[in-house]
This record gives C-alpha cells, structure tokens and sequence, in this order.
C-alpha cells in the first residue's frame, strides 16, 4: 500500500468517523450516508467471508473433486430463495425445516451440557468441598446457591407467588438487579472502550502525516452546521413574515 | 400435495432433529461422521440463507432508487459500501494482509467497515449513558441495587474512580477490584445462574416442540 492510499484512509475513517458522531448534535445527510455505507459495507464484509469460508471451500471445490453429496444442502439453500415468488414459496420449507431441525436436534444437549447441568454443578460442587474451604469461600458458595434458588423461585410461575414464595421470588429479584447492574457497567465500559478507541484514531489522523484529516473535515462540518442553521432560520422567518 | 408441502418438511426436521440428538450422546465414528457432514451443511444452508437476506436488502433499496421515494440517494451508498467490499475482496483473493503489506481487503476493512462499525458502537455509548440517567432515577430499592451494582463497576474501571474510592473507602482494606470481583464471582452469578437454568429449560423445551412438529410456525401459512 502506498503513502498515498494510507493518507486517503486516514481521511476516508477520520470522515466516516466524524458524519456518524455528528449524529450526536443532529440528523444530517452525512450521517446518513455513512450509515448507508455502513450498512454495504457490513453486508459485503459477510458476504466476502461466506463465499471465502463457505461457497468456494465447501461448494465448489467438492463439486469440482466429483462430491456431489454437498448438491444437497445447496438445493435445500436454493429452495430458500423461493421466498421471493409467493407461488412456490412453500419450497422454502425444505430448507427452512432442514436448518430448525438440525439446530433444534444440537440445541437439546448444549443447553443441557452447557447451561443446565453445569450451571447446577458449578452451585452444588462448592458443596463438597467444604472441609478445605474457608470460611469466606463457604458463605460465598452459600449466598450463590440461595440466590441462584431465589432467582429460580421468581420465575417459577406455575404456581402464584404469596405468603413465602412471594418472599423469596423478591429476594431473587435483588439478586437479578445486581446482574443486570453488573452487566449493564460491563456494557457500557465496553462501549467506552470503543469510544476511546475512536478518539484515538482521529487523533493519529489530525497529524501531519495524513495532511491534518481531523481538523478539515470537523471546521467542514462545524460551517456546514453554521450554514445550515443559517439558512434554516432565514427560511423559518420568511414563513412568518 | 399435502404431502410435499406439509408432511415432508415435518418428517425432515424430526429425522434430523432425532438423528442429531442421538448422535450427540453415542460415541460412534458413524455419529460423529454424521454430525460433521451435518455442521457441513447447515453451514451451506446458512450460507443460502444469507442470501436471501442479502437479495431482500437489494430489492428493497434497489425499489427505493427506482421509485426515487424520499432519501433514494442515500440507498445507492448502500450498494457503493457492498461493492466497495466485494470488489476489494476479489482482487486480493480474499486476503487481508501480504508480505508487501496491507491488501486493498485489508485497506477497506481498515479505514472503512472498521471505522465505521468502531464509531457506530462508540455512538452507542452515549445513548446508553443517557438512558441510564433516565432509568436510574431510584424509586425503589431494587433499582438502587442496580443502581450501586452498575455504579461500582464503572468507577472501579476508571483510574478516577479508583483513586476516589481509596479516599472514600480505603480505610475498609478493600480495593475497588476485590469488589468488583466479589460481585461478579457471587451475587451476579447467583442471578445468571437463575437465568441461564430458565433459558436452557426453556430452549430445550422448544427445540422438542420443533422436533415434534408441535410448533410449526416457521414453516408460515399454507
């Protein structure tokens, strides 16, 4: 890659950076565009890793060896795409059963394996360990199999929560309040992340070596806000007038 | 014709669905063969599925252009984005980086998808803070849980809210990340706990519902 088309991308994702935060003042065409691109450019991104990871290792290069067997999920893929002539569209269904029943059959035993079981292994295991614990380790063991229990209780609904099942689903509910608190601090500092990243890479773009990207296109989009809310008033005053 | 349109694609998810459950717990070469050939083809499936979704997309913006309705112009930045891509994509042969360096791939994912996907997540942040001055308003004492819980997670993660909570709590002997850590080790695992039980009941309870032909609503009307 040349000097050149480094300092095109430098000033092609300091723009691209700078019309999508500008939604933050307000919705501009700029924005929209970047939006727009973006939504192209993700859709392109996948469709360069399936055909890459999909279509040509998996597709044609059987094909191509003499293994026709892989003509079978193709047709049962191809039959999706009747979805576009309502005629025929029930074709679909082929492909549409094949893919529910195959993640219908693996999702029993992962979730089974993954989440049920040794989400209650990992509760009652503690348990069995008690005599080289300590103290500290075993209230926490503790706390986590009676809030595991209460969260259990609250979203037991066949039975109507009052008198003592009341009680112990709203205790739950303190037990679910602190995951979503937890996992709502976690989001956002992930995203911050993202956002300090972002900053960053508009700071390496306003240097010399990318011909001071940042700065140019942030006064373009200060005057053109400028400008607009200029002209966006004069018009509001000749609808008075 | 029942029998094509209905019954077939109802034998095809219950052989499917069963052949799969069984070959999960029998440690057997043929039902291991199986589920690899199987993982196969349903990537191949997907694959065809993306598709439709990709085709779907460019109908539609394809109709907006040729119906000129109100922000046309704005969906003809949708195909320049997948061309810009795919194009680059072919001429490096799928490759991101070469010995010389960055491929035209690599430059497109670099100064466009990355920045673009990077910078549309960060906006988010900003979103997600004014939401919480909305929804954190304490009116109860579970909302100030998750108000505390979330609190203490994103001072203890900042090198300000570290050195304010050694001021503040500092004579307690715990720092900021040994609670940090205490919560995320016990009272959030109690509750996930709680809530990954109930998704795998209730996810396993579906998959049979499909399996069993009882629920059918993916197949859509006749």
């Amino acid at each position: 890659m040349s000097e050149t088309w480094i300092i095109i991308g430098g000033w092609l994702a300091a723009g691209l950076t700078i019309f999508l935060f500008s939604f933050l003042y307000k919705d501009n065409p700029f924005f929209k565009i970047a939006e727009h691109l973006y939504l192209g450019a993700g859709m392109g991104w996948l469709f360069q890793v399936s055909v890459t990871n999909v279509w040509i290792p998996k597709i044609w290069e059987p094909v191509s060896k003499g293994e026709l067997l892989v003509i079978i999920p193709s047709i049962m893929g191809l039959s999706l795409l009747t979805q576009f002539i309502p005629k025929i569209s029930w074709i679909s269904r082929y492909g549409f059963t094949f893919m529910m029943g195959y993640g219908s059959g693996l999702a029993i035993p992962a979730g089974l394996s993954t989440d049920f079981m040794s989400q209650i292994e990992g509760t009652i295991k503690p348990f069995s360990l008690l005599a080289s614990m300590s103290p500290f380790a075993i209230f926490n063991s503790a706390l986590i199999a009676f809030g595991a229990i209460c969260v259990l209780f609250y979203f037991f609904f066949s039975v109507e929560h009052k008198g003592h099942l009341k009680k112990v689903s709203n205790v739950g509910i303190y037990f679910l309040m602190i995951y979503f608190g937890a996992a709502f601090g976690n989001t956002v500092m992930a995203r911050f992340s993202l956002l300090y990243g972002r900053f960053d890479d508009l700071y390496t773009f306003s240097g010399a070596k990318y011909l001071y990207a940042t700065q140019f296109i942030l006064t373009g989009m200060v005057i053109y806000f400028l400008v607009y809310a200029l002209f966006a008033g004069r018009s509001k005053n000749a609808i008075k007038a | 014709m029942k029998l094509i349109k209905k019954q077939i694609p109802l034998a095809i998810v219950f052989i499917t669905g069963v052949f799969t459950l069984v070959s999960y717990y029998v440690p057997n070469k043929t039902s291991i063969d199986y589920i690899e050939t199987m993982n196969k083809w349903q990537n191949i499936v997907v694959a065809f599925a993306f598709l439709l979704g990709l085709v779907s997309l460019f109908f539609s913006h394809y109709h907006k252009i040729a119906r000129k309705a109100d922000g046309w112009g704005y969906s003809i930045f949708v195909f320049v984005g997948f061309l810009t891509i795919v194009i680059s994509a072919y001429v490096s042969g799928g490759r991101q980086m070469t010995d010389a360096g960055l491929t035209p791939l690599g430059w497109s994912f670099k100064y466009i998808y990355n920045a673009l996907s990077g910078t549309m997540f960060a906006v988010l942040a900003f979103y997600i803070v004014s939401t919480a001055y909305r929804s954190f308003r304490i009116k109860s004492l579970q909302a100030f849980v998750l108000f505390v819980a979330a609190f203490i997670l994103i001072l203890g993660k900042v090198p300000l809210g570290q050195i304010i909570w050694d001021l503040a709590l500092g004579w307690t002997g715990a720092g900021v990340d040994q609670v940090i850590e205490w919560i995320m080790q016990v009272p959030a695992v109690a509750g996930k706990r709680g809530i990954m039980i109930g998704i795998s009941i209730g996810a396993i309870v579906t998959s049979l519902k499909i399996i069993f032909g009882i629920e059918k609503q993916y197949m859509g009307k006749d």
